[in-house]
C-alpha cells in the first residue's frame, strides 16, 4: 500500500471512532492488530471495537484476510506454524494475548463457528451439542434442555429431535453446519464468531441462522464474516470493509454503522464493492 | 466520546509494527514454578542416585517420575489454574517416554560407535575378507564385499516388494474390489511370518528343487516375502488417510479411477508412501536368518546377483560374533556400525525424495 492509500485509510479510521459506537461499552476492542504468516504480511494495523451485545459484519473480497483477522480474536490464530502477530485484543479490560491469560478461557469465552462445518464425526448429534461440555470440563445441568434449547436456536430442532442419538456425519451439510453452531452456543460464549456461518446453506436455513443471530444479540457479541451483502444489512449493527491490493496485506478501508457503510459510505471503493462493482 | 488520533506519529508506530509471537511470552510466575517443578524432584532423585543404595532403575520409576509428576501438577496449579494441570502430566509423560526412548536409543548408538570405530578404516570399508582369518589382525580385511552384498539384496527385493505392496494397498483403498477383505487377510497373515519361515519356503521352493543356487537373488526374494506386508500395510494405512473429497474432487473433473490414483491421490500420499518404503526396508534390512538359508556366505566379492553365493552384513556379523577371537568380534562390531549407518543414509535418502516440491 502507498503511503498515501495508507494515510486516506486511517483518515477514514479518525472520523469512524467518534462515530455511535464511541459512547457503547465494549465487548471486546481489537487494537493495531497486523498479522504474518511467515514474511508475508497479510493484515496491517486493523483496529475495530466490538460493542457489547451487537452484530459486528466484516465485508470484503476473497484472500483479505477477513478469516485471518478473526481468528486472532480467540487465540486460533497462534496455532498456524510461522504465525506472528502484532497489535493487541482487549477483552474483559485485559489484551487477551498477554502471558497470564489462559487461551483455553479465551476461546470457551469466544466461541467459533467455522466456514465449513465440522460435527465430530464419531458423536452423536446429541454428543456434539454436548461435546463443548465434556472438553471444557464445564457444569451444567440438566442436558436434555441444553440439548433442545440450542437446537431450537440453531434451527435444526425439528429435524432431529427424533434422532438424536444419531451419528451427526449422517447429517447434510445444512444440518452439520446448524449443528456445530448448537454445538458453539451449549457453552454459553459471551462472543460468537462466525467465518461465512450460511455459505453452505439453503436460503431456508439462511434466514433461521440469522433471526438466531439477531436472537443472540441481545445476549452476546456476535462477529459475523459474510460475502452476502445482503445478510450484512439483515443482520448487522456494525460494518467493517477489508480490502487488500494484490500482495499487500489487507487493512479496514473503512467502518462504522451498518446503515452508513451501505447507505452512505464515505469511501468510493466501499461504495464500489457493497454495490457490487467489484471483489 | 473518545476519539483516537491519527497523527503521524501513530502512523509511524503502525508501520514500524514488528511481528510477535505473544502467545510465546511467560509470566515470572511460570517461569520460576517451571524451573522449581524441574530442580526439585532432580535434586531429590540425585540424593537418592548417590547417597543410598538404591537401585537406580528403581529411584527414577518409584521416586523421581511420581515426584516430577507432582511437581508439574503443582506447578501447573499454581500459575495456571486447574485447567493446566492435567495439560502438565501429559507435557511430563510426554517428555519422560521421549527422554527414555532417547537414553535407550543413544546408549545404543554409542556402544556401537565406541565398539565398531575400533574396526572401522579405509581398508574395513574397501576390502573384502579374501585371505582373511579370523585371527588376522584388524589392519587387514574389511566388509565392502557385505556392504556389495546387503545392498543387492535390498534392492532386489524392494524392487520385488514395493510395487506389489503398493499396488496390494491400491487395490483395498482405490480399486476396493470383492476380493479386499481377504487380501487383507493375507496381508495380514503375512506379517506374521517369522523371517526363519520366509527363508525356508524359498529354501525349499527354490533351492532344494534346484531351480537356483544360494545367492542374492534368493535373498531378495525372502526379504521381499518379509518387506511386503509392512510396505501394504502402511501405505494402506496412509491411503486411508487420504479425505474421500480429492478423490470425488478429480473424478467430478472427468478424471479416469486410474488417473485419479496415479495424479491426484498416490501424490497426496506420497511423504507416507515413502514413509511406508523406508519402514519396509528397516524392517528386512538387518535380518539374519532367511540369508543365512538362502544366500550362504562368501569371502570375495560378488557382482553377480544370481548364481553365487554371497555375503551381507548380518551373515558377516553372525559368522564373526561366533568366533572365539577378539578381533573377529570386533569386526562384528564394525560391521554392525556400518550396517546401522547405511539405514542412516537410506533413511535420508528416502526423506529426501519425498520432501518433493508442489507442482
Ligand atoms: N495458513 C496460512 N499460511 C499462509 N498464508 C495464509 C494462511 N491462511 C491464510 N493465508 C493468507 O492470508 C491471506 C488472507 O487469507 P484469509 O483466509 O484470511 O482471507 P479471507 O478474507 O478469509 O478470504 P475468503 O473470503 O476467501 O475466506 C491470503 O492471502 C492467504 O493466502
Ligand atoms: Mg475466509
Amino acid at each position: 500500500m502507498s503511503t498515501a492509500e495508507f494515510e486516506k485509510s486511517i483518515e477514514g479510521l479518525e472520523v469512524e471512532l467518534s462515530d455511535s459506537r464511541a459512547g457503547l461499552p465494549i465487548e471486546m476492542d481489537a487494537r493495531d492488530i497486523s498479522v504474518w504468516f511467515g514474511k508475508r504480511k497479510v493484515l496491517e494495523g486493523v483496529s475495530i471495537p466490538f460493542p457489547k451485545k451487537t452484530v459486528t459484519a466484516l465485508i470484503g473480497p476473497s484472500g483479505c484476510g477477513k478469516s485471518t483477522f478473526i481468528r486472532t480474536l480467540n487465540r486460533l490464530h497462534e496455532l498456524i506454524p510461522g504465525a506472528a502477530l502484532a497489535g493487541e485484543v482487549l477483552y474483559e479490560g485485559k489484551d487477551i494475548y498477554s502471558p497470564d491469560v489462559d487461551p483455553t478461557h479465551i476461546r470457551l469465552k469466544i466461541g467459533m463457528v467455522f466456514q465449513k462445518p465440522n460435527p465430530f464425526p464419531s458423536m452423536t448429534i446429541r454428543g456434539n451439542v454436548l461435546s463443548g461440555l465434556k472438553l471444557s470440563g464445564m457444569k451444567r445441568p440438566n442436558h436434555d434442555d441444553i440439548v433442545e434449547e440450542t437446537l431450537r436456536a440453531a434451527g435444526l430442532w425439528n429435524e432431529v429431535k427424533d434422532r438424536l442419538n444419531a451419528a451427526a456425519g449422517e447429517l447434510s451439510g445444512g444440518q452439520q453446519q446448524r449443528l456445530v453452531i448448537a454445538r458453539a452456543l451449549a457453552v454459553q460464549p459471551h462472543v460468537l464468531l462466525m467465518d461465512e456461518p450460511c455459505s453452505a446453506l439453503d436460503p431456508a436455513s439462511t434466514l433461521k441462522i440469522e433471526e438466531t443471530i439477531r436472537e443472540l444479540s441481545k445476549e452476546i457479541t456476535i462477529i459475523i464474516v459474510t460475502h452476502n451483502m445482503q445478510q450484512a444489512v439483515r443482520v448487522s449493527d456494525y460494518t467493517a470493509f477489508f480490502l487488500a491490493a494484490e500482495n499487500e496485506p489487507g487493512y479496514v478501508v473503512e467502518q462504522g454503522p451498518t446503515t452508513d457503510i451501505f447507505g452512505n459510505p464515505r469511501d468510493q471503493r466501499t461504495l464500489d464493492y457493497v454495490n457490487g462493482r467489484f471483489g | 466520546m473518545t476519539t483516537m488520533l491519527f497523527d503521524s506519529e501513530k502512523i509511524q508506530s503502525l508501520r514500524t509494527q514488528e511481528p510477535q509471537h505473544p502467545w510465546r511470552r511467560r509470566t515470572p510466575k511460570f517461569t520460576w514454578s517451571v524451573a522449581l517443578a524441574v530442580v526439585i524432584p532432580a535434586l531429590i532423585a540425585g540424593y537418592f542416585l548417590f547417597a543410598t543404595a538404591i537401585p537406580d532403575p528403581i529411584v527414577i520409576i518409584i521416586i523421581y517420575l511420581p515426584l516430577q509428576l507432582l511437581a508439574a501438577g503443582v506447578a501447573a496449579a499454581v500459575s495456571k489454574g486447574k485447567n493446566g494441570v492435567a495439560d502438565a502430566f501429559i507435557y511430563v509423560l510426554a517428555i519422560g517416554g521421549s527422554i527414555f526412548s532417547l537414553v535407550i536409543l543413544i546408549s545404543l548408538i554409542v556402544t556401537l560407535f565406541i565398539n565398531g570405530l575400533k574396526a572401522v578404516s579405509v581398508s574395513f570399508l574397501t576390502q573384502n575378507n579374501f585371505y582373511i582369518s579370523p585371527s588376522t589382525s584388524l589392519e587387514y580385511g574389511g566388509v565392502a564385499h557385505a556392504v556389495l552384498g546387503t545392498l543387492l539384496i535390498v534392492f532386489i527385493s524392494m524392487l520385488v516388494a514395493i510395487p506389489v505392496g503398493i499396488a496390494t494397498a491400491i487395490y483395498v483403498t482405490e480399486v476396493r474390489g470383492r476380493a479386499v477383505p481377504y487380501v487383507r487377510f493375507f496381508v495380514q497373515a503375512m506379517s506374521g511370518v517369522p523371517s526363519v519361515v520366509a527363508g525356508l519356503f524359498i529354501l525349499t521352493v527354490l533351492i532344494l528343487t534346484g531351480a537356483m543356487g544360494p545367492s542374492a537373488f534368493a535373498g531378495g526374494l525372502a526379504y521381499a516375502i518379509l518387506m511386503l506386508p509392512t510396505v501394504a500395510r502402511t501405505a494402506e494405512e496412509v491411503l486411508r488417510l487420504i479425505p474421500e473429497d480429492l478423490r470425488t474432487g478429480a473424478l467430478a473433473l472427468g478424471s479416469t479411477r486410474a488417473r485419479t490414483v496415479l495424479q491426484v491421490v498416490l501424490p497426496a500420499a506420497k511423504t507416507g508412501i515413502v514413509t511406508a518404503i523406508v519402514l519396509g526396508m528397516a524392517r528386512v534390512v538387518g535380518e539374519t536368518a532367511p540369508l543365512v538359508l538362502v544366500t550362504g556366505t562368501s569371502d570375495a566379492t560378488v557382482y553377480n546377483p544370481f548364481n553365487s553365493p554371497i555375503a551381507a552384513l548380518p551373515t558377516y556379523i553372525f559368522g564373526n560374533v561366533a568366533q572365539p577371537f577378539p578381533d573377529a568380534v570386533t569386526r562384528a562390531w564394525g560391521a554392525a556400525l556400518v550396517l546401522i549407518i547405511i539405514v542412516a543414509i537410506l533413511f535420508v535418502i528416502a526423506r529426501i525424495i519425498g520432501r518433493g516440491k508442489v507442482k
